[in-house]
């Protein structure tokens, strides 16, 4: 049990190491190995997060070194959560990438390692590990976009690098100050020292600052948010599904964590510029997110904007401080992680059995595909909020914790953000079920190059080729969307514990 | 109130769930599919018409599903005020369902499979809407209700289907955004949102401008779908949808949800003290008396016989509204009976504009001179129902609109009172030229019209637009030609969709004949006696 944190890295890691290693004996071994591990990873999480989440936080000290100095492992009900996710969502698409590939051996390996990465930043206690953690996913997640073999996913990994690079630059400076302020690098004695040192002093506020907008940059917060479209509409449809439900979530876990148990709540008292930083940033993207989605032409890139959007409750959340609105950004986090992975994927699935990738081609798809419609239709409402779906939850819970601290602006404007989803969400549900298609309609990739990078040279290309596993991932996507919704309330019930620390 | 735990407000709310699944299951097979509508609603209406006698001797029928959010159980509650909604729903959707067959079959309509599997969606949300026990809860299902019945407006896929569709969603979700916020102010503010007869006591000692303004955006929110104007528009565009789909769910499922939504609002979370406290009940009575004369102004011009109804209905909503917000014991009576009342005649009026559409292919009243002769017992149900809309005795429309008058009289609010009597007599001068048309011209001859045919400037357009008239059960029908002459025997049309109307008209009757032994009034006076502790 109390070497459990650290294993939960480590396995993935060593995952990847294996990936490559029984690939030297026998070739098309990844996804087996991938598979094994995640296996693992999910039952080592589990057990952990029930842990975490009954008994309250497990900590480790790496090495023996003891914290302050050495670099302490703290999984509390937050962390066990994303750990969790992680390794769930990263089984899931594994089950599509079976078949929908890229299906090379170093695919699979990175492919791990962006899973150990992730899981890292959940599971530190210190910050600097936790911009470690962060440039390994950041590095893994580059090379995963450029993964697909079209020119369109070496500029989207091209743009990301020098962006996602610069984000976490400004995360490593932000670090710098606050050593300079406290000189200590661990969360929890930063937190105590930070305010020793005085939660007003410049030097203190630029920490603040320069961590947080490092990490707006890797959450995607307008406007910073511009690699996120490229890299999502770039990248081969396994990696979108995967990165688009980890990679901007685990971001959002560090900001919760570093503004929360580094800076505290005591901090945004003190600094009303800080939150009102933070009030703009979600404002800023909710609104401006869905507009630039509704605007889009090509599926992946209107559902990349409505991250930017959706993130932006998130970052509304933090600015909100209490516990509501926080048990609300941690099943939002969750919730939308599934949804939005769910739809990626179904995206990536109805490409490969029509063609279809742009909101014209999704005229008639009902007709077409039926039941890839129909999970389209169900995850598309579940993000809106329709009830009794987890988007619902996240969202009431967000809400009325903004109520509950009388941030009427945030919260009409959270509550208006269902109708700008809905905005985009109904003008793709349109055409899917009361368009006639267009066009050759089946067996029409529009043009080669797009369905070949889908599903890579086995299946030759030929739409009509979503496998069983590819749809098996879909349909459970959906599933747990809606069943997540009735388990939110017990969740957060067990979360509470956690949140409370979190902001006392 | 004896609260008895049993799953059968559950079950009368998750057995048109299940057979959405068995619908699109079945979907090769019409005639499977069709049977387990069919099952499903004499299941539901068997359901919830098992819990009357309960409900009347005083138990409230609960399944508690456990807490949803902090505050806020998920339970349903089968109380008099979910039952009569319920059963009004549940029992016009067996009728409905017949008709539902004949009229989707004699237009050979695409796409059943999907129509049929909203409708049954449709309806279990409507009853959770109903059965639902505190604000969150009923949110959920309103939300859901929006969700199931978008389908069934943009059904025809059609440019014109699409927008009424588009627009639909726009403000039902809009409406659902603003009952959402007013509900978790109401939580912020009490700690509760579950409905207790008389109010939510804790809202009393709220801040009485948040009490106000969640009272502005729950009743703006409610009103949507209630059709207040200036909301309303959304409903006469809804129109485009299959008459089925008109009859009942925008006669009777989703609108009268809105306005259950403000009775529960007045009756079981402000309560008429707390609403005459903070002065809310006259703006909202205003905006009803407003929204029932303007409603009945704009009908007076429309050609289109759905179109006609539709405005009617905008109408007749806003006598259940005006009654709620007068807050005196027997306007409050009168308000919940229209509920069941304008049900029966509205639903009655739509199958026979349905009948009329499939039969002859005809939409607009002033195309339908003689039309009396080709569709008897159509028409004449349509007039029955027409005569009850207008307060004439001996229909149900009477017995509701006699307790409004007299409740806004006794209340001191006159003005409301003149209000009811001069759209009273507007309901007559927009469906007599319809009974008229039908029975008292003939094809082709038709008197003119000035107040349809008048530009607002005075001038004549005169044009009419001639119709071809095929399909229909094997009817085929050169133009100019006369209707032709059935004898009232049923030949005019098919027993599917001729049985649901004569049915429902029938119910009208028997409502407006003897009242008190419908059920409806009963559980009309069980509901004003919980709320006010007045007996009618």
């Amino acid at each position: 049990m109390s070497d459990l944190p650290p294993m939960l890295v480590a396995l993935p890691i060593l995952g990847a190491v294996a990936t490559m290693l029984v690939g030297l004996v026998r070739s098309e071994t990844g996804w087996p190995v991938a598979v094994l591990t995640s296996v693992l990873q999910v039952g080592a999480a589990g057990v952990l997060a029930r842990g975490a989440l009954r008994h309250g936080p497990v900590r480790y000290a790496v090495g023996g070194f003891a914290a302050p100095y050495g670099i302490e492992l703290v999984v509390d009900g937050l962390s066990a959560t994303m750990a969790l996710l992680v390794a769930s969502v990263a089984l899931g698409v594994l089950a599509y990438a079976r078949k929908a590939g890229p299906r090379s051996n170093p695919f699979y390996a990175t492919y791990l390692l962006l899973v150990g990465g992730l899981t890292g930043i959940s599971v530190t206690g210190d910050v600097f590990n936790m911009y470690v953690f962060l440039e390994i996913s950041g590095l893994a997640t580059y090379a995963l976009v450029a993964s697909g073999d079209r020119g369109e996913s070496a500029l989207a990994a091209l743009k990301y690098l020098l962006v996602g690079t610069f984000g976490a630059s400004l995360f490593l400076l932000g670090i710098g100050y606050a050593y300079v302020a406290t000189g200590t690098l661990n969360m929890a004695d930063l937190s105590a020292q930070l305010a020793e040192a005085g939660h007003t002093t410049p030097l203190v506020v630029a920490a603040f600052s320069l961590m947080v907008v490092g990490l707006f940059v890797k959450v995607a917060v307008f406007p910073l948010h511009a690699w996120q479209p490229t890299a999502y509409a770039g990248a081969p449809d396994t990696v979108s599904g995967l990165i688009s439900a980890l990679v901007s979530t685990v971001a959002a876990y560090a900001l919760i964590r570093i503004v929360f148990t580094v800076f505290t709540v005591d901090f945004l008292h003190a600094n009303p510029s800080a939150w009102r930083v933070l009030v703009a940033g979600s404002v800023a993207s909710i609104v401006t997110g869905s507009l630039l989605a509704v605007s889009q032409s090509e599926i992946k890139r209107m559902l990349a904007y409505s991250s930017v959007s959706q993130f932006g409750l998130i970052v509304g959340a933090v600015a909100v401080a209490n516990v509501t609105a926080l048990t609300g950004a941690a099943i939002h986090l969750v919730g939308h992680a599934v949804m939005k992975g769910g739809l990626f994927l179904t995206t990536g699935t109805v490409a490969g059995e029509t063609g279809a990738r742009t909101v014209d081609d999704y005229g008639g798809l009902a007709k077409r595909f039926p039941a890839g419609s129909g999970v389209f239709g169900i995850l598309a409402f579940a993000l809106v909020g329709v009830p009794p779906a987890v988007g619902f939850v996240g969202k009431l819970y967000i809400v009325l914790g903004a109520i509950e601290a009388g941030a009427w602006l945030l919260a009409s404007v959270i509550v208006g953000s269902t109708l700008l989803t809905l905005a985009y969400v109904a003008r793709l549900v349109e055409r899917m079920f009361f368009w006639e298609p267009e066009g050759e309609g089946r067996g029409d990739g529009g043009d080669g190059a797009k369905s070949a990078s889908v599903l890579d040279e086995a299946t030759g290309g030929e739409p009509g080729g979503a496998s069983r596993g590819m749809k098996a991932a879909v349909l459970a996507a959906a599933v747990v969307a809606v069943v997540l919704g009735a388990a939110a309330f017990g969740y957060g019930q067990l979360i509470e514990p956690t949140i409370l620390r979190l902001v006392s | 109130m004896i609260h008895v735990a049993s799953v059968r407000p559950l079950g009368a709310v998750l057995v048109s769930a299940i057979a959405v699944a068995l619908i699109l299951a079945s979907r090769g097979r019409p005639d499977v599919r069709e049977s387990w509508t069919l099952l499903a609603s004499v299941a539901k209406f068997g359901t919830v018409a098992s819990m009357v006698p309960g409900v009347l001797a005083g138990q409230v029928y609960v399944t508690d599903l456990g807490p949803f959010l902090p505050g806020v159980e998920f339970s349903l509650r089968a109380d008099p005020l979910g039952l009569l909604f319920g059963l009004v729903a549940s029992g016009l959707w067996l009728v409905t369902s017949l008709y539902s067959i004949g009229y989707m079959r004699g237009l050979d309509e695409g796409s059943q499979t999907r129509y049929f599997a909203a409708f049954a969606g449709s309806l279990s949300a409507a009853v959770g809407v109903a059965f639902a026990s505190n604000l969150v809860v009923m949110f959920v299902f309103y939300e859901l209700l929006a969700v199931a019945t978008y389908p069934l407006v943009a059904h025809d896929g059609t440019g014109e289907a699409r927008a009424a569709g588009r627009k639909y969603l726009a403000y039902t979700f809009g409406g659902g955004v603003a009952v959402l916020t007013g509900s978790l102010i109401v939580l912020w503010a009490t700690g509760t949102t579950a409905f207790s007869p008389g109010g939510i006591s804790g809202l009393a000692a709220a801040d009485p401008v948040v009490a106000r303004g969640a009272f502005a955006l729950l009743a703006a929110g409610f009103g949507v779908k209630a059709a207040l104007m200036p909301l309303h528009s959304w409903l006469p565009d809804a129109m485009v949808a299959p008459t089925p789909v008109s009859a009942l769910l925008h006669a009777v499922a989703v609108v009268k949800a809105g306005v259950f939504g403000i009775a529960r609002l007045v009756l079981d979370v402000f309560g008429p003290d707390l609403m005459t406290d903070l002065g809310m009940g006259l703006p909202l009575a205003g905006v009803a008396a407003f929204t029932l004369l303007a409603a009945s102004l704009i009908a007076l011009r429309q050609d289109n016989l759905k179109r006609r109804l539709a405005y009617s209905t905008v109408s007749q909503l806003s006598y259940i509204v005006l009654g709620l917000a007068v807050l005196s014991p027997v306007s409050l009576a009168g308000a919940l009976l229209h509920i069941p009342a304008h049900a029966f005649m509205k639903i009655t009026m739509f199958f026979c504009a349905g009948a009329i559409h499939v039969e002859t292919h005809t939409d607009n009243i002033s195309e339908m001179g003689g039309i009396g002769a080709r569709m008897p017992l159509t028409m004449a149900a349509f007039a029955v129902a027409a005569a009850g809309m207008a307060g004439i005795p001996l229909v149900a429309g009477f017995v509701s609109k006699y307790f409004l008058l007299i409740g806004t009289l006794t209340a001191g609010r006159a003005v409301f009172t003149v209000a009811l009597l001069v759209s009273g007599v507007l309901n007559i001068a927009y469906f007599w030229p319809v009974v008229y048309a039908a029975f008292f011209e003939s094809r082709g001859k038709a008197d003119h019209k000035p107040v349809v045919e008048g530009e607002p400037g005075g001038r004549f357009s005169g044009s009419v637009a001639t119709t071809s008239f095929e399909g229909g059960h094997g009817y085929r029908r050169a133009q100019r030609e006369d209707w032709g002459r059935r004898a009232p025997t049923g030949a005019e049309s098919t027993w599917l969709m001729l049985g649901p109307i004569l049915a429902a008209a029938a119910g009208a009757i028997v409502l407006g004949v003897v009242p008190d032994a419908a059920v409806f009034l009963r559980i009309v006076r069980l509901i004003v006696a919980g709320v006010t502790g007045v007996a009618i």
